[in-house]
């Protein structure tokens, strides 16, 4: 008998989750554009109400189109199972929300994407919740911030803005030995760079919006379960291993085994809180991911040839992108990251915010726009937008200075991104 | 028994007039049975899911051979008092219904064998890599126990990728689970002369693209049961109530 060959990534990108339409033969995924589904009689509908037989009732909880998206991110990821969210942060909300009470801490990474920062430093306390942020560096600090009602790690693959790179094999074990879950957001690395399931982590979350789609042209999100982390062994997750009276004090863990955490997450959160996805853009995110792998190395091949330039430019202070030998995590990206560190990264530019102003206001190719992971080159100086109410000194505090300029490279010619940078140096040279 | 984990639905076993019992499969657990046993539940029928010994929940040391646990299985149901009792069983956990319900030939109302074959062979390369609990034994299962579409995903269970979450059940089985189960499916030995035996109701429920226990594997066991029923599921594989879990049910509501 030979050993069997699983499918690789290039292939599920185009085909996990879906097969050639039963009733068409329409070989893309059809978008399956409706609310509600019509029942054989009232007693199928009795059954997949009761999850005794699989089907759909109301796209709230569960689409055709979403479904495929569903089983081709849990594929690529190496998960059992996931649910397709409005948004990545309906994604992490859902995560939380979960597994989390009123009462419950989370330890974060202390370099997050500002939406997921804010989302844990002053929304979450509102409903209870509080987060203590540390550098995920400090592997002591991690082991000391445990507390009795800690329920959750959480970081990214790539941290917010300088690229931390999460050493999530590391961080997960802690976290077990803490019979916790490591939450991932995995947006920056897709699976093509990295498969953080293989590494530890329990849960993945993406905002589909990025390089999954590709194309800026949808908001989404995406859960993922790993199927992994033994929630009963834990003891900490009642909502999982205790009898849930908002679906007929269902146990969980004692019904679904593996699938607990996807299960109440779609029978609770996807029910309750509603932050679905459109079929529409599901198929989107779909089309995006078919090409998945091959933009993804363009992007990265691009960045690397952006890096260098920047890397050697006389108005350039810093280039801020693991693969540089400079930066703090450039061994452990070499280790986790073999096929790149993504297309998104900061550089300093000498000079103040009106050097960046006038370097991305000259700027013809790169749009000027608050979005990472598109086909299209992207740029923003945070110091006069996103974070223009700081001064210098609170930037320092945020891990930015006044002239980081952070792109997001896409997927045009290399060179001409480069003469297009050329432009925007010669507008700043003239402001310092 | 004390070790020993059932499931009944979240009240528990009501009484023990005529219970279903569904058996698991190779490193499998009770969970692989939880939508029929849902629908069960709803029409008010006793249901015992079973973690065999060593698997899922249950403690307890490993059975090595499947007469070996079709006796435990009827000494448990003598333990909880069940006299007449209907059995299901996948794949490994068929074998033992097959057994189970020749050993008590006179308690068994119905016997459900589900993705099955005589002999159920396995292969020297399988079994080698599971005793030396080496991954590719899971890989092997996981890859031979759907059909080739299966592979590509396409779930009516909404978002929840087949393989992936069969592959994770096994993975969380203990060392030496797999072979145990693997070794006891190979060297059973006797199924033709027990199927000559049962008097239960019998029905078989085969995938047609089966590549571990393909149909054709089944016609001397269905040739020696003296009345059976036979469905096939033109486009399932092994891992039948995973790939077609509502024509399952559909069958197992038209006998049970």
């Amino acid at each position: 008998m030979k050993d069997p060959k699983e499918l690789k990534p290039d292939t599920l990108s185009l085909h996990a989750g879906q097969r050639p339409d039963p009733a068409t033969g329409a070989r893309a995924t059809p978008i399956y554009q409706t609310s509600s589904f019509v029942f054989d009689n009232s007693e199928i509908a009795a059954g997949i109400f009761n999850v005794e037989r699989t089907g759909h009732v109301y796209s709230r909880i569960t689409n055709p189109t979403n479904s495929v998206l569903e089983e081709r991110i849990s594929a690529l990821e190496g998960g059992i199972g996931a649910i397709a969210t409005s948004s990545g942060q309906a994604a992490m909300h859902l995560a939380i929300s979960t597994i989390l009470d009123s009462g419950s801490h989370i330890i974060a990474s202390n370099c997050l994407y500002g939406g997921s920062h804010n989302l844990l430093e002053y929304t979450f306390p509102r409903f209870g919740i509080e987060t203590t942020f540390i550098d995920f560096r400090d592997i002591d600090l991690v082991k000391k911030s445990f507390k009795e009602n800690t329920r959750l790690v959480f970081g990214e693959t790539l941290g917010n803005p300088g690229l931390d790179v999460m050493d999530i094999e590391t961080i997960s074990n802690i976290s077990h030995e803490n019979g916790v879950p490591l939450l991932v957001d995995s947006t920056f690395t897709t699976p093509h760079l990295m498969r953080p399931f293989d590494l530890g982590a329990d849960l993945i979350f993406h905002s589909a919006t990025k390089f999954l789609s590709g194309h800026g042209v949808v908001i989404g999100g995406l859960l993922v379960d790993s199927g992994n982390f033994n929630w009963e062994k834990s003891g900490k997750f009642p909502q999982l291993t205790e009898p849930y009276s908002g679906f007929h004090n269902m146990i969980f863990t004692q019904e679904f085994g593996p699938a607990a955490f996807i299960s109440r997450a779609r029978k609770e959160g996807a029910r309750d809180f509603g932050a679905c996805m459109s079929p529409h853009t599901a198929f989107l995110v779909l089309q995006g991911i078919e090409t998945l792998g091959l933009r993804m190395d363009r992007h990265v091949a691009t960045t690397l040839q952006i890096v260098e330039y920047l890397n050697n430019h006389d108005l350039v202070d810093k280039v801020i992108y693991p693969t540089l030998a400079t930066h703090p995590d450039h061994k452990l990206a070499s280790k986790l990251l073999p096929k790149g560190c993504g297309a998104v990264f900061t550089f300093e530019l000498k000079g103040r915010r009106e050097a960046g102003k006038a370097f991305i206001e000259n700027l013809s190719i790169f749009s000027h726009l608050a979005n990472v992971g598109d086909a299209k080159s992207l740029v923003i100086q945070p110091a006069s937008t996103t974070h223009h109410r700081m001064d210098a000194a609170s930037l320092e505090k945020a891990g930015i200075s006044e002239g980081t300029i952070r792109l997001s490279v896409g997927l045009e010619d290399p060179e001409d991104l480069i003469n297009d940078l050329d432009l925007g140096f010669r507008a700043a040279k003239k402001i310092l | 028994m004390k070790n020993i984990y059932s499931f009944s639905g979240p009240e528990g076993l009501k009484d023990t007039k005529h219970p279903i019992v569904f058996i698991h499969g190779t490193g499998m657990d009770h969970t692989v049975w939880t939508l029929p046993i849902r629908y069960f539940l709803r029409k008010d029928r006793n249901v015992l899911g079973i973690d065999l010994p060593g698997h899922g929940r249950s403690k307890g040391k490993l059975l090595e051979t499947i007469p070996d646990m079709a006796k435990w299985l009827l000494g448990y149901l003598d333990h909880l008092k069940v006299n007449e009792f209907s059995v299901v069983g996948h794949s490994m956990g068929s074998l033992i219904a097959l057994e189970t319900a020749s050993l008590a030939e006179k308690r068994a109302v119905n016997l459900v064998m589900v993705g099955t074959a005589f002999p159920m062979a396995v292969s020297d390369v399988l079994l080698d890599y599971a005793k030396n609990n080496k991954p590719e034994a899971i890989d092997i299962l996981t890859y031979m126990g759907y059909s080739n579409q299966a592979r590509l995903g396409r779930n009516t269970n909404p978002g929840m990728w087949m393989t992936g979450s069969t592959k994770k059940l096994l993975e969380k089985s203990n060392e030496g689970v797999i072979y145990q189960d693997l070794k006891a499916c190979a060297e059973y030995d006797s199924g033709l002369k027990s199927a000559a035996k049962v008097s239960a109701t019998t029905l078989l429920i085969l995938g047609k693209k089966d590549f571990l226990t393909p149909p054709f594997k089944a016609n001397d066991l269905i040739n020696s049961f003296k009345d059976p029923l036979v469905k096939e599921i033109h486009d399932s594989g092994h891992t039948l109530m995973v790939e077609s879990p509502n024509t399952v049910l559909d069958y197992l509501i038209e006998i049970l």
